[in-house]
């Protein structure tokens, strides 16, 4: 456990800006933005989403805030916080891909390797440990961030509201849904599990290649176009893209299910009972043992 | 010695490459206390060797390490075993604490309080990123930490690699003072053959992949002489079949394979060679046998 803790501290002092710096950048960031809509400086607008001073200056607005259900107002607070959060689970993904691809090629590439592979530590063990950061550290290492800017964004909205006489400042405080915190920590580990065939797959390019970039992405790209051309097929790219998007709105998941915003943590057990998951975990677990087996093979040719 | 006290065993070892062999059928003993030199050309081998014995490469042969396979049993070895290489870089992006402190969490062996005393004495801050490290006090720094981990074995490959004068100096003198006791064992390997004379108990030269010869510097010292013969001496010196002649100041001296030193004596001055003559002698006659096969 202890030389486990010290793997997991290193990977994070050494990916510091990607799992440590990242997440509070990007939530001061969406901070200054809710700042600003308050304020009346910018506005955010998605396609189900729409958030501007009309929040507190549209009377219809101010209406339907002031009879609104503790339910509505949770809903409209999820809605809200999921809009705030997304961001940081973006910069999660590229912070994961980014890690994937460097984790094992920056080590033969500065030639540290052979340093690691000098002390105790079987390479089995290195390659857990960077999968543990992967799909368990890197994804709660954003909720100190997320819950921040919750509070922060919450807080202030409320603030404003309090000072308009809109709603008192208890009003969404009293619906705040406390427990979505646990809810997103647990869909964003399976998140990254559902990913895992993605990260392994680039985890294996830098351990391998020269050229990890070219090795992660030439592959798929001849095998999407050999399928395209030769059998009139696209199931290989949906299947990538499947992965690439969140689990809960992927095909193999119940449909009913298909908004992470709503999705409960009871409904996070389904996901285990579909065969296209227990696919990306078998797939994984291939690469993971090819990645194991070239860290295995470094000598002082290969890093030289 | 006792064979319990053997800590590496090496029996016919082969090891090619796609551009020829790095080992061809290498043997070697190494005794707990040794001080032990692997001296020979580029392309010799000894890095190859070190490597097997570090578990790094496949190899055909028998190899024991403390009495474990290298590559079987790498992890439970690399517990027992300490390595300097020069290939072997130090992670840049690491401050010299956080490397200490990664190598006491994965190191069951390895003294914390030790390695920061060691470290206490040079010039080398804990806060320091070892980017900002000079490639002198890297190798120092890895030194501490090397004699901060209670290892049966040190290999060293090429370590000073690259270093100044006054590093090189500085890292045996630290390493026989500090480091060394008796029941540890060293193997080293290195190309600046004239800084490890003093250090080494025991030596062997490679070529191609084999043993071209092997002793303890006692042993050798008494095999292998030098004669400074007067100037009247010189043709019946030459007589007894010199293994090298160079000159030294505008004197020739002799190196002889074998030849008593009471005969030698009424030719001249004799004294033992230096390791770096040895070898320039034993490869010259090592490629005139070779030629001539």
């Amino acid at each position: 456990m202890k030389s486990l803790k010290a793997l997991i501290r290193r990977e994070l002092q050494e990916h510091k800006w990607a799992f440590i710096y990242l997440p509070w950048i990007v939530a001061s960031f969406m901070f200054l933005v809710v700042v600003l809509v308050f304020v009346g400086l910018t506005e955010v607008n998605t396609e189900n989403f729409s958030f501007s001073t009309e929040i507190y200056t549209d009377p219809d607005i101010i209406k339907s805030m002031q009879e609104s259900t503790l339910e509505e107002r949770k809903g409209a607070i999820r809605a809200g916080l999921l809009v705030l959060g997304s961001p940081l689970v973006i910069a999660l993904g590229f912070a994961l891909l980014a890690f994937s691809l460097s984790t094992f090629f920056d080590e033969r590439k500065d030639k540290s390797i052979i340093f690691w592979r000098s002390l105790p530590v079987s390479d089995t063990y290195t390659v857990f440990s960077k999968l543990i950061v992967a799909t368990i550290v890197a994804p709660l290492l954003i909720i100190p961030a997320l819950v921040f800017l919750h509070l922060v964004s919450v807080t202030a909205g409320s603030t404003f509201f309090a000072i308009s006489d809109i709603v008192p400042f208890t009003w969404a405080w009293n619906a705040y849904p406390w427990f979505d915190w646990i809810r997103i920590i647990f869909s964003l580990w399976l998140q990254t599990l559902w990913t895992l065939p993605i990260l392994t797959w680039i985890m294996l390019a830098g351990a391998y290649s020269r050229k990890p970039v070219v090795a992660a992405i030439l592959p798929p790209v001849v095998f999407v176009l050999v399928e395209r051309v030769a059998f009139a097929s696209t199931l290989f790219f949906d299947a990538l893209i499947e992965r690439l998007q969140p689990w809960s709105r992927a095909s193999s998941f119940p449909k009913e299910y298909e908004n992470l915003a709503v999705s409960e943590i009871s409904d996070i057990p389904l996901l285990f009972g579909t065969l296209e998951f227990w696919m990306g975990i078998l797939i994984s677990g291939i690469f993971i043992y090819l990645t194991i087996y070239f860290r295995s093979k470094s000598d002082y040719a290969s890093v030289e | 010695m006792m064979e319990s006290q053997i800590v590496i065993k090496a029996r016919n070892i082969e090891k090619k490459y796609a551009d020829g062999s790095a080992l061809a059928g290498f043997d070697l003993d190494v005794y707990q206390g040794q001080i032990m030199g692997l001296v020979g050309p580029n392309g010799a081998g000894k890095s190859t060797f070190l490597q097997a014995v570090l578990g790094l490469v496949d190899i055909k042969g028998e190899l024991e390490v403390l009495g474990l396979s290298p590559k079987k049993d790498r992890h439970e070895l690399l517990t027992r075993v300490c390595s300097i290489t020069d290939v072997a870089v130090m992670p840049r992006w690491m401050t010299v604490g956080q490397v200490l402190k990664y190598v006491d969490g994965v190191h069951p062996n390895f003294d914390l309080t030790k390695a920061r005393k060691i470290l206490s004495k040079t010039n080398i801050k804990r806060s320091s990123r070892i980017r900002a490290l000079s490639r002198g006090m890297v190798v120092q720094l890895h030194l501490s930490i090397v004699m901060a981990i209670d290892a049966e074995l040190l290999v060293l490959d090429e370590p000073t690699l690259g270093l100044d004068l006054s590093y090189r100096k500085e890292f045996y003198s630290q390493l026989i003072e500090d480091y060394f006791d008796g029941n540890k064992t060293i193997i080293i390997s290195t190309h600046q053959i004239e800084e490890i004379e003093g250090v080494l108990s025991d030596i062997v030269f490679l070529d191609q992949g084999k043993e071209v010869l092997s002793g303890s510097i006692e042993d050798l010292n008494q095999r292998f002489l030098e004669l400074r013969p007067k100037a009247d001496n010189l043709e019946k010196a030459k007589a007894l079949n010199p293994l090298l002649i160079k000159t030294e100041l505008g004197r020739p001296v002799y190196l002889y394979d074998g030849v008593d030193i009471e005969k030698l004596k009424d030719f001249g001055e004799v004294y033992p060679p230096a390791i770096a003559d040895l070898f320039l002698a034993v490869m010259k006659k090592n490629t005139e046998e070779g030629e001539a096969k």
